[in-house]
Formats: structure tokens, C-alpha cells, sequence
């Protein structure tokens, strides 16, 4: 590929602003993709971490656990319900908590926490070190906050109330709106309430976690259960994660920035390769003339192609590395090989194919056109 | 000049490429900053109404309205403090409404309030409310009466106002005892006593004026014990996530421009270079680098302006198409901005050409 290469060196500015543009554009789709996964896991992984297949709420809280509220009536109602094996409350409220990172005093740091009843659906299950809480001011934590204060042995206290909670155990995946999560066990999460509002009349559940009796799928109990308990949304695990407020939008408004993105590329180097080959139009067709045949030709302008892609690609990856390094503004951006794998390989096919005009184009050159025609030096 | 105006309107194909390319990019940036701008005004909106230039929040709140109180004690605190000419109570309630002949509850923010924020009257009498305009798009109208929370308590809408939702669900602006029974019904754990508000808007005597300001929240921090006083711009940045989207956001912007300026300087230098010949009879006749130069740079601000005219049409079209299902909100100094940052970026993106204008030789054009 001679003919390539030496064209690449003598234009080295131009393939050079174009691997840039292709790098820049391919670091886009890779760190927005690196975004919403990592928004995705944080604001929603609790749910996903925990072990009752079916989460009631209440009908009004419209699937947001931070507004749902059930009165103990209904969560009676609930248990009642026939194919519920088990059913345990859920506490979920935002505290702002004391912790001290490693060698720092104390700031306060916004932290989720979950109240789950030992022994009752609804208990953390991503445990990476450590146990489960089993008494009163004990914890457990994410293992993507330890560097904020929320390490093995470390205790927390809330500002409101004072209240200390020993952190016995690390979870990972289990955060909960982009925040630092804490697993306590339901009596911890009610005095934790009571702490931070003295005015307090009662401390309700957020959510009923349930377990389906044998035979009984989750889908059938959470339908059952929202069609006989007045008050009450019940959803599968599944359907919390992906039907939680926000989550649809996030989803969606990145599908359109990412495909955006990607047509970018495509019709970035379509253009580029249609242009150069339009240009390079008589020396092409004089090459035809001496003898080389299309395919070569073809083939050189594929390898362009392939080395402007493999440069931008290799750049993306630097600055997405670059940029995982420097953090997400609190949220954990960790870089998925086969994420990073299947964009890349889109990124090629979507480049091979916009180059497809010029591909055709160098096809359809008629050697004939060096003696035929005045514009390539013929006698016209 | 003349002449590269006169090229882009006898030649337009030839800057078809460019001009496709740009349409998009300014399409993903336009689109970009109406997300951010959507999620912004739909957070803040009650927040940045406030009247006061301070907001105080207990310390031990992390500036969240959510879990911050300010008794009746530390408010007479704050009201004394020198400088401060008035404060009102303000607090929030996230819960949903349901609306008359509508099967799916709306989800808003029942606020209670004292000082009259931007655009709204004094509070209303209980039992009524001034809805956010967005909520007319969830069936409200003037007069209805809404069921607000899971206790469904009856609330009359009596009026709208613009842009004052918060943290994405449509305000009801209500009397505080009205705003107090919701909270108590809604999360018992949240019951606040009469005289209790979430925070306290702080009117001074120099709202103009940020070293006074920063004055007075400071006597306002030392004088009540338990309480954090900062600018109502500060509070709306305390927000959730309000931080963290706009850097994000912004930088991803950010990036998209740089790909529209080397967009631009990738496809002028080879305009520049199919047009070597043209340029070199231009100079061979008198023209100078300077005047070719001109003609480039007129081409690039002409194909990104005229690239940002038609994407934002499509913007307008998918923002229409799209509906409710995302917060895209397009507001004039997004397009100004965009459009002026494009323009910016398409032209500093043709200058790389300018050292292939000025290498041109005159006496190309005679062989």
C-alpha cells in the first residue's frame, strides 16, 4: 500500500485534522456511553442490589422510591395479598452525614439510606467485603465512597441528630441517586428519622419489599397486588430499574445525542474521502491508464480509511482514559473493554460505508478518459 | 469578499459537504444545550423566583431545602441582623396531585411562602394555590380543584405563573399552613410545628451589592446559631445534581465546537487546494493573500450561519415532535450563544488555510 502511505505523508495535516475530528467525535460517543452507564448504576443500582423480586409503592410516588410512602393499613394490606411468601418494609430517605475521608477532618457528604428489615426481602445482595448490619448503628456501605470516608471500620454520624453509624461491610453497583448508599437495618433508619425531625408524628415505609410464594412469578404477584391493595404500586425488580423517574429520559436523550454523533462520523469521512477522491480524479484515472488495476486502487483507499479511523480511535481512548482518571464529577466511570470494542467496530463499518460513494467512484474511473478527455490531459 | 460571496452563490455544492456536516454538529450542540437548559429552568425555577438576595438553611442541612428547618426563634434571629430589611419563610412539599377528569396524577412541588416571589401575589388563602403554567399541559386549568397528596387534600388553583417549577415537578404556590398540612399528610416523618420553615428568603438593604451581601450572611451566620446564610444564586446551585450537569454538559459542548472547528478547517483546506489555480489567477491580476484570505473566511462564517439557520429549524422540529417526553427547552441566549460560538469556531477553523493562500504563487497561473 505504497500509494497510501505516501499520500498520508505528504497531506500530513489533512489526515491529521481528520484523525483528530474522527478521535474527538469517536471520545464523545465513548465518554457520553461511559456516562449513562455509569448515571444508570448510580442512580438506580439499589434497587437493582437488592433481593425481593417484586418493590411495592405507594400509587401516588409514581415509581420514585424518594416519594412513596405506605401507611402501616396498607402495608397490612399487602402481606395479605395471597401469593406474597414474604414481604419486608423499606426505608429509603436522603441524610447529610460527617464523614472523614483518609487524613481529613470531617465535611458533610449527602448519603442515601436504605432500611431493611434482617431476614425480610429487601436485603442488600452485591456484598464485596465485610457483613450485613445486624444491630442498631451499624452500616453498610458502597465500596465506590471509601475514599470519601465510608471504609470498612470507619464511622459516620448523621448532622442532624448526631446519630453514629459503624460501617460493618462494603457493597458495590449499590448506589442510589448518584450518591453515596448506606444499608441499615430498619430500626437504624427509623431512629435515623426521628434524629433528623424531632416534630416527627410517625416513620412510614417507602416501599414493601415481597417475595412471590413457589410457582407464582414476580410479574403475576406485582399485578395481583396493584389490582387488590388500594393505594399500591407494585413493580418487578426489572421494571424499578428501568421505569424509575428519570431513567426513560436519560436513556433517551443520550440515544439521540449518541446517534447524532454517530451519522457526524459517518458523514464526516464520506465527504472527506468523496472530496479527496474527487480531486485526486485525473491521477487516479492516468494510474488506471498504465495499468493498475481498480482493486488496487480501491485498496488503498480503504487503508486511508482504516488508518484515519485506527488514529481517531486511538486517540478517543487516550482521552477517555484520560478522562476516567481525572473523574466524573462524583460519579464512577469505569471503562467497559466491550463497550469500548462494539463502538469501535460500529465506528469502522459506519467509516467503510460512507466511504462507499468514493469506493464507486474510483470503480467507475474509464482509463479511456486520459486520451478522451481535455480535462485529464487528453486530446478531448 | 465579493468574490467569495459570489462563489458560494454560483457554487453552492461545492460547500455542500462542509455545510451538511455543520448542520448536524450545530444540530448536537443546539440539542446539548436545550437539555441543559430544559433540566436547569425545570430544577430551579422556585428557587430563582425567590424575592430575597440570601437564603439561610439550618447547617446541618447541606443547603437542601428537603431537610433543612429554621424555627420561629432563629428566624426573629435572622430578621433582626443589620442589614436585613425583610425575611419570609418558604418550604416544600414533593408530592402528586391528582387532576379532574385526567387518569394520570401530576407531579408537583406544593410551596408555602410568605414573601411574594418574582411574578406571584401575595400567598393565597388556604385551601387554594397559583399553579406553574407547565402544569397547564397536565390538564390544569383556573378553578379546578386538585387532590394533593395521598390524603388527597382539595386544592383550588387560582391563577398561573411562569418558571417556577422545582426540581422538574410543577409548583403550587400556597399559603404556608396549606403547604404544612400537605407535608404532615404526606410524610408524617417530615411534620414541621407552626412557625417552622424549611428556609428563610432574606431581603437586605444592598441587594446590588456582593461584598455587602456576603457582609450580612456572615452576621446572619454568627448571630443565630444553627444556620447557613448564602446567595440565592448559591442555593440554586446547591441543588442535586445542578453542579455536575452544567460542567458536564458544558464540557461536552465544548467538544462538539472543537469537532465543528476542525470540520470546518478540514474541508476549507481542501477547498483551498481544489481552488490553488483560481486563487493564483486572482493574485497573478492584483488580488492580495489578504483579499483571498477575506474571501475564505467570508465562505466559512456564510456556510455556518447558514448551517445554524436549518438546524435550528430541525431542532424546532424535533423539540416539537419530542413533546413532554424530555426537558429540551430552546431559550434565545442558547441560540445566540450557539450560533455566535459556531460562527466563531467555523472561522477560526478556515484560517488554517490561511498559510496555503498566502504560499500561493502568481506565476502558478501562467504554468
Amino acid at each position: 500500500m505504497l500509494l497510501a502511505n505516501r499520500e498520508i505523508r505528504r497531506a500530513r495535516l489533512r489526515f491529521a485534522l481528520l484523525s483528530g475530528a474522527v478521535g474527538l467525535l469517536v471520545y464523545l460517543i465513548l465518554f457520553q456511553q461511559l456516562l449513562l452507564g455509569g448515571l444508570l448504576q448510580g442512580f438506580t443500582g439499589a434497587l437493582d442490589a437488592q433481593d425481593a423480586k417484586v418493590l411495592v409503592y405507594g400509587a401516588e410516588a409514581r415509581k420514585n422510591v424518594e416519594g412513596s410512602v405506605l401507611p402501616p393499613e396498607t402495608v397490612q394490606a399487602i402481606r395479605g395479598v395471597d401469593g406474597v411468601a414474604a414481604a419486608g418494609q423499606l426505608g429509603q430517605g436522603t441524610f447529610t452525614m460527617l464523614a472523614a475521608a483518609a487524613g481529613k477532618p470531617a465535611e458533610q457528604v449527602d448519603a442515601s439510606v436504605f432500611g431493611f428489615e434482617p431476614g425480610l426481602p429487601g436485603a442488600p445482595t452485591r456484598i464485596v467485603q465485610g457483613v450485613l448490619p445486624a444491630g442498631l448503628n451499624e452500616a453498610l456501605a458502597s465500596k465506590e465512597d471509601v475514599a470519601k470516608g465510608f471504609g470498612l471500620g470507619d464511622t459516620v454520624r448523621t448532622e442532624a441528630g448526631g446519630v453514629p453509624l459503624r460501617i460493618v461491610g462494603l457493597t458495590e453497583n449499590s448506589r442510589f441517586s448518584v450518591a453515596p448508599t448506606l444499608w441499615v437495618t430498619y430500626p437504624t433508619y427509623e431512629a435515623l428519622r426521628r434524629a433528623a425531625n424531632p416534630n416527627a408524628t410517625a416513620v412510614f415505609p417507602s416501599l414493601v419489599a415481597v417475595q412471590p410464594a413457589e410457582g407464582l412469578t414476580a410479574t403475576a404477584l406485582a399485578a395481583k397486588i396493584s389490582s387488590q391493595v388500594n393505594g399500591a404500586q407494585a413493580l418487578t425488580r426489572a421494571q424499578a430499574v428501568s421505569e424509575a423517574p428519570g431513567v426513560a429520559a436519560v436513556q433517551q436523550s443520550f440515544s439521540i445525542i449518541l446517534g447524532l454523533a454517530f451519522v457526524v462520523v459517518t458523514l464526516v469521512i464520506g465527504f472527506f474521502f468523496l472530496i479527496l477522491t474527487s480531486q485526486k480524479a485525473a491521477s487516479l484515472t492516468l494510474l488506471r491508464a498504465i495499468g493498475a488495476p481498480s482493486g488496487y486502487l480501491v485498496r488503498n483507499l480503504v487503508v486511508q480509511v482504516l488508518a484515519v479511523v485506527g488514529a481517531g480511535i486511538a486517540l478517543a481512548l487516550a482521552l477517555l482514559v484520560g478522562s476516567t482518571r481525572g473523574g466524573g464529577g462524583g460519579l464512577p466511570l469505569t471503562i467497559n473493554p466491550a463497550t469500548v470494542a462494539v463502538t469501535s467496530g460500529a465506528i469502522v463499518v459506519l467509516a467503510l460505508a460512507g466511504s462507499m460513494v468514493s469506493i464507486r467512484r474510483v470503480l467507475r474511473l474509464d482509463p479511456h478518459d486520459v486520451v478522451s478527455r481535455q480535462s485529464l490531459g487528453g486530446l478531448g | 469578499m465579493n468574490l467569495g460571496l459570489k462563489e458560494l452563490r454560483r457554487r453552492p455544492g461545492r460547500f455542500g459537504a462542509a455545510a451538511a456536516a455543520l448542520v448536524l454538529i450545530s444540530v448536537l450542540t443546539l440539542f446539548l444545550g436545550g437539555l441543559l437548559d430544559g433540566l436547569y429552568l425545570g430544577s430551579t425555577g422556585a428557587l430563582r423566583a425567590q424575592p430575597g438576595e440570601l437564603m439561610t438553611f439550618s447547617d446541618n442541612s447541606k443547603l437542601s431545602v428537603i431537610r433543612s428547618r429554621i424555627t420561629p426563634e432563629q428566624r426573629s434571629g435572622i430578621a433582626k441582623v443589620d442589614g436585613v430589611t425583610a425575611v419570609g419563610g418558604v418550604g416544600f412539599a414533593l408530592v402528586a396531585a391528582t387532576v379532574p377528569e385526567r387518569s394520570e396524577p401530576a407531579s408537583v412541588a406544593v410551596i408555602g411562602y410568605e414573601l411574594a416571589p418574582k411574578g406571584l401575589p401575595a400567598p393565597p388563602v388556604a385551601g387554594e394555590a397559583f399553579a406553574d403554567q407547565s402544569l397547564e399541559s397536565k390538564g390544569v386549568r383556573v378553578g379546578q380543584v386538585l387532590a394533593v397528596g395521598p390524603r388527597k387534600l382539595p386544592i383550588k388553583v387560582v391563577g398561573f405563573v411562569p418558571d417556577t417549577n422545582f426540581l422538574q415537578q410543577g409548583a403550587l404556590w400556597t399559603a404556608p399552613d396549606t403547604w404544612r398540612e400537605v407535608l404532615a399528610s404526606a410524610r408524617p416523618d417530615q411534620t414541621l410545628p407552626p412557625g417552622t420553615f424549611q428556609a428563610i428568603t432574606v431581603q437586605t438593604a444592598t441587594p446590588n451589592d456582593p461584598v455587602a451581601l456576603a457582609t450580612v450572611a456572615a452576621s446572619i451566620d454568627r448571630s443565630v446559631a444553627g444556620v447557613r446564610t448564602v446567595t440565592t444564586e448559591d442555593a440554586v446551585l446547591a441543588l442535586p445534581g445542578i453542579k455536575e450537569q452544567n460542567s458536564t454538559f458544558t464540557a461536552i459542548i465544548g467538544v462538539t465546537l472543537l469537532v465543528a472547528g476542525i470540520v470546518v478547517a478540514l474541508f476549507f483546506a481542501l477547498l483551498t487546494l481544489e481552488r490553488t489555480g483560481m486563487f493564483a489567477v486572482f493574485k497573478a491580476v492584483g488580488a492580495s493573500s489578504v483579499q483571498v484570505f477575506a474571501g475564505v473566511i467570508v465562505q466559512a462564517v456564510v456556510v455556518a450561519l447558514s448551517a445554524f439557520v436549518v438546524s435550528v429549524v430541525l431542532v424546532f422540529l424535533a423539540a416539537a415532535g419530542i413533546g413532554d417526553a424530555l426537558p429540551l427547552t430552546l431559550v434565545p441566549q442558547r441560540l445566540v450563544s450557539t450560533a455566535v460560538a459556531l460562527i466563531v469556531t467555523a472561522a477560526l477553523g478556515a484560517a488554517i488555510s490561511l498559510r496555503r493562500v498566502v504560499r500561493i504563487d502568481p506565476a502558478a497561473a501562467i504554468g
